[in-house]
């Protein structure tokens, strides 16, 4: 498929920039995906910590309330779509074909164009700041309120929106394509399904729900983009359109991209448990099973979103709601167990992997209250709906992320990061994360409203919102020894050799950076853990002792 | 950081000091080290307010048991992560492989049926508690439309036969048009049962009150209802509600209170106001009411100033006065069913108020007389709508 040249294997990122803008390399475009990934985290981080300004204390200090809408709405846009599911297509993209065997992915070329698409959606969504106005009405761009329409979404910010979330989506279905047909027809000989690596396995799933939702969600914003410009009705009850059914084709996709932004997550800590613990993956079979059974029933859930709209049948989505913390639990408990007696090295990757156990467990249980629907008309809306997202997102997806990026950085860079300044990173995020958004938990108790600029001084918030906003400024300080390491790292870090990690899957055969051909010569794949297998001889890989020792 | 064994007691420090600076910092900040007090507040903190509906209170049982699994479920997990992370830590003299355990089927079983059994019992008790917050009567004591726009609500109190399906409305009794303070907002009967219609004529808002544990979304082109009785012990309170979706730059000011009156008090408050309302019949023309401070009638007379609202924006937004001579403001509120006025403030529409016109519903016209205004410049603004601005030129 992939006309490979052979090059010898010089470090990937001291290649030219022609190099980089035209190259069809999977690993430069995974790179590509997770820099690029990065930029819109900060610009994202940035207008997080305008909104923790303006909350900080009561009264309109920083910005009009427009002004707020489209900061927020923006904070949003750019962390759903533009950081968390393309960071973690970036680590698909450049890992997965590596720990199946491949020497690219199956369609290097549209591999180019799915990434190159990013950046620019992103540009356009941003202009609006230069064009009178971004879009303002949420990352839901709820109708009627998206529409054009005085009190609406005047002005082309809301266009922009649309149109570079056209492209983004476009780029998600593209690369769900070239995931799906790299893992079907590429895997090494030997490579069967079921000993695929964990995270091969999320984006396997990912790329079948990014498929089938992503269309979806292309369609809404497209039938909303006629109702603004071209005169359609789809979704303005004042031309007989229909509100509700906007948000039933948005949340169809949105509430499945939740899953697209953490299962590769999932995917991620689930290499890196096994490795640090120098343990199989517990319960391998049941970890596939449990991924699959989430992303089904990720499709008959999205109408949780929608409890308070008195247009759904409330017990079918609650029900459906509560199940998916069946496949949930199973995976946790598989995780534990595979640390259970093992032998755990606590360096960096593992901190944040076992940060994001423990966080995304909170995100896990304070979702169950929401799902309870007479719960959720008290929380609906409110900030311990922001709580519970963000430990889902942040608690769950970013401190996968940070796990995954400090255990492939070594083998994307050939170099190691600093330990010291990973665990310091690690303790300023976990603690900032939890002093922004543990207190919001209680602001929407009390009945704070999401999405105002301000608040009342008299209603009781002023002390949580402070304690969320110096909360806030920590995790934004904690990016300081991420990027100190990563420039240190690259100008002078420890050669990091093969396989720093002893790692147990196949991007640890190969050179770090691996070469552009990706393998000389391939291990025997006999397990899920083909690279253990090479290091400690087949016998090692089960024990007396161990219940089941074949799949 | 160089040594060879990684023994993570650097991590583990630092993951135990970042625990105790979260939970110090909490401490300090909710109260001054009181430990007690501050127990007291962190526990009830997690809770929602105490309900003031029937329906809220079965609510808020409701959360206290799936709060009470969610602690249980909580310490077992959380407590299992960080006691393994931290027994088996790998030791310098670990050469050796552990145990290459690959699974267990007793133990795959157990972990899906036990977390099953339990969102089944949650999801039991949350459909009957559903099934009592949703029940909606055909003969409420009192029936209400609470109507939703770009930003403010009103309150219309219906007659007993009112249906909202019907081919011909009927006309409510009385329309209250300020949702804030002791004269506006939701009056209702404590210890009745209240239906409330929801209708927007915009975009989608929320209605919710704390207190009630409830919400509800306001959706153009349908018309949601539910239902509410404050309890009786509940009389002569106030409630703060507010709009809970997204509805635009205004959404934050669409405020309303809710008085509950004793049955006594309400039925007397309500005989009033549509015999006021029936005795002013809608606004005259001439009925121009001025505000606090209004205008002694006979003085001087001032020029008639023309000012019409549509689309939520004024037209002019630049006024001239004379100065020290009571004038007049033609005011055409052409945005129906959305409440307007015009108010004056001193320097900028933001300035401290020196004027404030009757607020009513369009499509209506009034007239206001404003009184004598010292030479400056002012701003005059809408109440309802801060974004609602222009300036006016006294000289």
């Amino acid at each position: 498929m992939a006309t490979t040249v052979l090059h010898p294997a010089a470090p990937t990122y001291r290649s030219s920039l022609y190099d980089w803008v035209t190259t069809t390399d999977h690993k430069k475009i995974g790179i590509l995906y997770i820099v690029n990934s990065f930029i819109f985290f900060f610009i994202g981080g940035i207008l997080a910590m305008l909104v923790r300004s303006e909350l900080a204390f009561p009264g309109l200090q920083i910005m009009s309330d427009q002004v707020y809408n489209e900061v927020f709405t923006m904070h949003a846009t750019m962390m759903i779509f533009l950081f968390v599911i393309p960071m973690l297509a970036g680590f698909g993209n450049y890992v997965m074909p590596l720990q199946i065997g491949a020497p690219d992915m199956a369609f290097p070329r549209i591999n180019a164009l799915s990434f190159w698409m990013l950046p620019l959606g992103g540009f356009l969504i941003l202009l609006g700041f230069l064009t009178g106005g971004t879009a303002a009405a949420g990352w839901t761009s709820y109708s009627p309120l998206a529409q054009d329409r005085p009190l609406g979404a005047t002005g082309s910010g809301q266009d922009l929106w649309i149109v570079g979330l056209t492209l983004v989506g476009t780029s998600s279905i593209l690369g769900a394509v070239n995931f799906l047909a790299t893992i079907f027809k590429m895997r090494a000989p030997g490579m069967t399904l079921f000993r695929m690596p964990l995270l091969t396995w999320t984006v396997l799933v990912t790329a079948v729900l990014v498929l089938l939702a992503t269309p979806v969600f292309t369609s809404a914003v497209i039938m909303l983009f006629i109702d603004r410009n071209l005169g359609g009705s789809f979704f303005d009850p004042a031309n007989g359109g229909d509100a509700i059914l906007y948000q039933n084709v948005f949340w169809f996709y949105s509430h499945p991209a939740v899953y697209v932004m953490i299962l590769i997550a999932m995917g991620t800590v689930s290499e890196i448990l096994p490795v640090f613990s120098r343990k199989p993956l517990f319960g391998y079979k049941a970890f596939v099973f449990a991924t699959v059974a989430i992303g089904a029933l990720g499709f008959s859930v999205w109408a949780h979103h929608m409890f308070t709209t008195g247009a759904v049948y409330l017990p079918f989505f609650s029900l459906m709601t509560f199940l998916i913390a069946v496949p949930t639990g199973v995976k946790f408990f598989n995780w534990i167990f595979t640390m259970w007696r093992g032998q755990i090295r606590v360096a960096t990757p593992l901190l944040f992997a076992v940060g994001f156990l423990t966080m995304f467990l909170i995100g896990g249980i304070n979702g169950a209250f929401s799902a309870s629907v007479p719960v959720d008309f008290a929380l609906h809306d409110t900030y311990f709906v922001v709580a519970h997202l963000h430990y889902v997102l942040f608690g769950g997806s970013v401190f996968g992320i940070m796990a995954g990026l400090y255990y492939w950085f070594p083998k994307m860079t050939g170099r190691m990061l600093n330990e010291t300044l990973g665990k310091i990173q690690f303790v300023l995020m976990f603690v900032g994360f939890n002093m922004t958004f543990f207190p919001m938990h209680e602001l929407g108790l009390s009945g704070m409203p999401r999405r105002i600029a301000d608040y009342s001084s008299t209603a009781g918030w002023n002390d949580l919102n402070l304690v969320a906003t110096i909360g806030g400024f920590t995790i934004a300080a904690s990016m300081v020894p991420l990027l100190w390491n990563v420039f240190l790292s690259l100008r002078s870090g420890p050669i990091a050799g093969d396989d720093p990690w002893e790692g147990n899957t196949l991007e640890w055969a190969t050179t770090s950076p691996p070469p552009p051909y990706n393998f000389d010569r391939l291990p025997e794949i006999r397990s899920e853990r083909p690279v253990f297998d090479a290091r400690y001889g087949p016998k090692a890989h089960g024990t007396a002792a161990a219940a089941p020792a074949e799949h | 950081m160089a040594s060879p064994p990684r023994t993570g007691r650097f991590a583990l420090q630092a993951l135990v000091v970042g625990a105790i600076l979260v939970v110090g910092v909490g401490l300090a900040i909710f109260g001054g080290f009181d430990l007690v007090g501050t127990g007291q507040r962190v526990v009830s903190s997690l809770f929602p307010p105490i309900a003031v509906t029937t329906e809220g209170a079965k609510i808020r049982d409701l959360y206290t048991i799936v709060f009470f699994i969610a602690v249980v479920i909580f310490f077992v997990v959380e407590g299992l992560i960080l006691w393994t992370v931290l027994r088996y830590r790998r030791k310098p003299d670990d050469y050796e492989l552990p145990p290459q355990t690959h699974g267990n089927a007793i133990a795959e079983i157990v972990w899906t049926v036990v977390p099953t059994l339990i969102v089944a019992f949650l999801f039991v008790i949350s459909w009957q508690t559903l099934n009592t917050v949703e029940v909606v009567s055909a003969n409420p004591d009192q029936k209400i439309q609470a109507t939703a726009g770009q930003f403010q609500w009103t309150f219309s109190y219906l007659p007993a036969d009112y249906d909202p399906n019907a081919k011909q409305r009927k006309e409510p009794l009385f329309t209250q048009i300020v949702a804030v303070g002791d004269d506006g907002g939701l009056v209702i009967p404590a210890g009745r049962t209240v239906k409330l219609y929801l209708e927007s004529h915009d975009v989608i808002h929320a209605f919710y009150v704390p207190q009630f544990l409830f919400k509800r979304d306001v959706v153009p082109g349908r018309t949601n209802v539910f239902e509410f009785t404050v309890k009786p012990e509940d009389a002569g309170s106030t409630f703060r509600g507010q709009c809970a979706e997204l509805c635009g730059f205004g959404h934050r000011l669409m405020l309303f209170d809710v008085h509950a009156y004793a049955p006594a008090d309400f039925d007397a408050w309500l005989q009033k106001q549509i015999a006021t309302a029936n005795a002013s019949p809608t606004p005259a023309p001439s009925g121009g009411a001025a505000g606090p401070s209004g205008a002694p009638p006979g003085g001087p007379a001032g020029p008639t100033l023309a000012v019409t609202a549509l689309n939520i924006a004024f037209d002019p937004t630049a006024l001239q006065a004379p100065a020290d001579t009571p004038f007049k403001i033609d005011f055409d509120n052409k945005d129906p069913g959305t409440p307007h006025n015009v108010a004056i403030h001193e320097g900028s529409p933001t300035g401290p108020e020196v004027w404030k016109g009757e607020i009513f519903a369009g499509p209506a016209k009034k007239t206001y007389d404003v009184p004598p205004l010292k030479a400056g410049t002012y701003g005059f603004v809408c109440s309802v709508h801060p974004n609602m601005t222009g300036t006016l030129t006294v000289n």
